[in-house]
């Protein structure tokens, strides 16, 4: 059997095992919770939350 | 979700999949096809290209007539491929094995060539019609060719043999002649190289068609 | 939350941060710095990467204005090889590709990068290289195109003595944009940031896979076919559409004032888009010569693409809901926007398209170039315009010089776009119901599309005229570059809408 057919069929296996394990990993050390604070995150003190940005149309005398 | 290695991975596990799964396989499954010989009439297909008509898949792909042409037929049943004559059956995986660069195409703004030797096999037809498909075609939204001709004066010796015959509008001036230039040549070869209706167990040609 | 251990971390890398935002404070990690300093640190890089960007924009264009009209006028310019309708197709779209599209996005990623890490751009020379690469390789490339030399693979004509420069240029990106999502100091990552990485680390994946399969060591038969569009469909996928969805996560919020609708929702975006995307590819080979697995597995695929394109549709819509008047006075928003429907449209008729009964009519005709300009253009660049209109102001630190250069550039191409797409659309799937009888003669189709080419070259008229119109704007943005620097800057400004005409 060639060597591809090995690279083949190991990584077949080997994939989706690795992501099964990573997504395990993941869940249980909590990566997939994201506190609704990180939404504000393009935000700050100088352009904060409820301010609008780039208003500059229609706006000119 | 704030974790870089996580994302990391997700991003690597997620087109490795793909890449193995739509690139590794199918070269796995398809990379070693290999001619088909008949086992009645001992006849191998797809038969290889001969040196003239394979440099004019070069001509062919450096003109980028992939763009409005496909080398492709449907299954029946799927399209009318079949029907508009462009094929006796759907192309399959081995037809292509010789091809340098596949060139299926994605577009008809011009009909499918999979099979334009067989059906088209006149030289001068295809020479007239590259030259300015208006000559064969009236209609046609093809850009004329004319740049692989040469406009000449005629000889001491008279027309050459592999001058055009062009009528009307489309004719030189008095004492002028139009030749196929070596590219034209080598293209008009590959054109008629193009035939895959050769019987293949995967895609067999139907029994009344091939009696035709 | 801070990693204690961030701060004695990579010393050599920090060394790459300008002045002192390379030092941590008081074991906090390193200062975040202000979006002035940010957008400042940026100038120079994003500047090259947008202004070469939109020269190729123009080139594009043009290219594009002349294959229109060629298909529908054959004689036309038809004496010059060189300009024969296949080169000057595929001039087009390599320039606007790979030309525009991508330098722009490389620009807009670098910017969105820098203050989403909040630091100031590191290592600028590297970025600055990596965009002379770029546009040398694509001048290479396009050249050789226009010679003759194209590979007639699609969406990789380049020839093979262009493409590792641009080669270059993608891996120096790739590692640029870890260095800096290494050295950040905000160490939550905002939504836009996931995608952004990941574009840039599939793309040099995906394009050195396509050209060892395709040009160093071709593969045999068929299997060009499926390794091309595997390629050719996540260039769209996984390089463009990451991107644009980073910058209208990241715009609609910040223009509007507004967090994004629903944060978990975007994570599932995310996740169903890596899964899905990237197996969507063969469906561009439907009734074609592959095994049927294949095509089923993508089509399959493309139908799932329902889960992240829905879920992506809500979050940005329903962002929205409330504030489309801020569209009036935002050429941002008005463009972001613009481009986020366009996406929820382009998507959804592409997973139409993928379907088997669907694609028996489409596959063939101009109906797939409709959903390409679709997604490209309606989608994709709209949102770039939309984000250049966002940061040239803030990096140059003036304000854009003329409103009715910015009304012209919108309506030009939001109208051509869609006298572009909706009759092409249905143009084609006229062209594929008559191509699929076989008692209407091939030349009478032919026939048939001519005045609906005709329209095409009129949408095309009016688009190119939008980008002439945003570039004189933009040339004039730099004129003032050079004039004293004057208050108010666009900074103070993006408060309320008086203080605005106040500062006038």
């Amino acid at each position: 059997m060639p060597v591809i057919s090995f690279i083949l069929l190991g990584s077949v296996v080997l994939l989706p095992a690795a992501a099964l394990w990573a997504l395990r990993w993941a869940a249980s050390t909590g990566q997939f919770r994201c506190p609704d604070k990180v939404a504000l995150l393009p935000f700050d003190e100088s352009e904060p939350v409820g301010v609008a940005t780039d208003q500059i149309l229609g706006n000119r005398r | 979700m704030s974790y870089g290695p996580l994302l990391f991975l997700g991003i690597l596990l997620t087109l490795a999949s793909s890449w193995v799964g739509l690139v590794l396989m199918p070269h796995r499954q398809l990379g070693s096809l290999g001619q088909h010989t008949d086992p009645d009439t001992a006849a191998i297909f797809p038969a290889a290209r001969a040196g003239e008509a394979q440099q004019g898949a070069e001509i062919y792909r450096s003109l980028g007539c992939v763009y409005c042409h496909t080398q492709q037929v449907r299954p029946e049943d799927y399209g009318s491929d079949l029907e508009r004559g462009w094929g006796r059956r759907r192309t399959v995986s081995r037809d292509y094995i010789h091809d340098r660069t596949v060139m299926l195409g994605t577009m008809r703004t011009g009909p499918d060539l999979t099979n334009i030797g067989e059906r088209q096999s006149d030289a001068a037809w295809h020479y007239r019609h590259l030259y300015n498909p208006q000559t064969t075609s009236p209609g046609s939204i093809m850009p004329p060719h004319a740049f692989l001709f040469e406009t000449r004066a005629i000889g001491p010796a008279g027309r050459s043999t592999n001058a055009l015959v062009l009528e009307g509008a489309f004719a030189p001036p008095a004492g002028r002649e139009v030749v196929p230039t070596r590219r034209a040549v080598q293209l008009v070869a590959y054109l008629r190289s193009l035939k895959s209706s050769g019987d293949l167990p995967e895609a067999p040609v139907k029994k009344e068609e091939a009696a035709r | 939350m801070i990693h204690p251990s961030q701060t004695s971390k990579n010393p050599t890398l920090r060394a790459l941060l300008p002045g002192d935002a390379g030092a941590g404070s008081g074991g906090d990690g390193f200062r975040k710095a202000d979006l002035a300093e940010i957008d400042a640190s940026c100038r120079v890089p994003v500047l090259f990467f947008f202004l070469s960007g939109l020269a190729w924009l123009i080139a594009g264009s043009l290219l594009a204005l002349v294959a229109s009209i060629k298909l529908h006028s054959p004689g036309f310019l038809a004496a010059w090889e060189w300009l024969v309708f296949s080169n000057v197709r595929t001039a087009h779209l390599n320039t606007v590709i790979y030309g525009f599209a991508s330098q722009v996005s490389v620009g807009v990623s670098v910017w969105l990068m820098c203050r989403l890490c909040r630091i100031p751009l590191p290592a600028p020379g590297l970025v600055t290289v990596a965009n002379l690469f770029y546009n040398l390789g694509v001048t290479v490339g396009v050249g050789g195109i226009l010679l003759g030399d194209s590979t007639a693979i699609e969406w990789l004509e380049m020839p093979r003595y262009a493409t590792p420069i641009l080669f270059s240029s993608y891996a120096l990106i790739a590692v640029w944009t870890i260095v800096t999502f290494r050295l950040r100091a905000e160490r939550h990552l905002y939504v836009s940031q996931w995608y952004l990485l990941a574009a840039v680390l599939w793309f040099p994946w995906l394009y050195g896979t396509a050209q060892v399969m395709l040009l160093l060591e071709p593969v045999r038969g068929v299997v060009q076919a499926a390794v091309n569009w595997w390629f050719a469909h996540n260039v769209l996928g996984l390089w463009f559409t990451p991107i644009g969805l980073a910058s209208i996560y990241y715009f609609i919020p910040k223009v509007i004032g507004r967090p994004i609708h629903s944060y978990y929702l975007s994570v599932l975006g995310f996740w169903s888009l890596a899964l899905f995307y990237n197996w969507n590819g063969m469906h561009h080979l439907v009734g074609g010569p592959l095994p049927a697995w294949m095509i089923t597995i993508s089509i399959v695929a493309s139908v799932m693409m329902l889960i992240p394109v829905i879920t992506v549709a809500i979050n940005h819509h329903f962002t929205m809901l409330g504030h489309f008047g801020k569209m009036r006075h935002s050429p941002t928003l008005r463009f972001i926007v613009f481009g986020a429907v366009s996406y929820t449209l382009a998507s959804l008729q592409g997973i139409a398209s993928a379907l088997r009964s669907v694609s028996e009519v489409t596959h063939f005709t101009h109906h797939t170039i409709a959903h390409a300009h679709l997604g490209m253009y309606a989608f994709f660049s709209m949102v770039m315009f939309g984000a250049m209109y966002y940061i040239l102001p803030r990096i140059t630190q003036r304000e854009w010089p003329c409103n009715g250069l910015i009304s012209l550039h919108f309506w030009g191409v939001a109208l051509g776009i869609v006298l572009y797409v909706v009759p092409m659309s249905l143009m084609g799937f006229i062209q594929g119901t008559k191509l699929n009888d076989p008692t209407i003669r091939f030349l009478d189709v032919v026939q048939f599309t001519l005045p609906w080419l005709q329209l095409r070259t009129l949408a095309g008229l009016l688009m190119v005229a939008g980008h002439v119109a945003f570039v004189a704007n933009v040339g004039w943005l730099l004129v003032r570059m050079f004039e004293p620097y004057r208050k108010p800057v666009v900074r103070i400004l993006t408060g309320e809408a008086e203080t605005l005409a106040a500062g006038k």
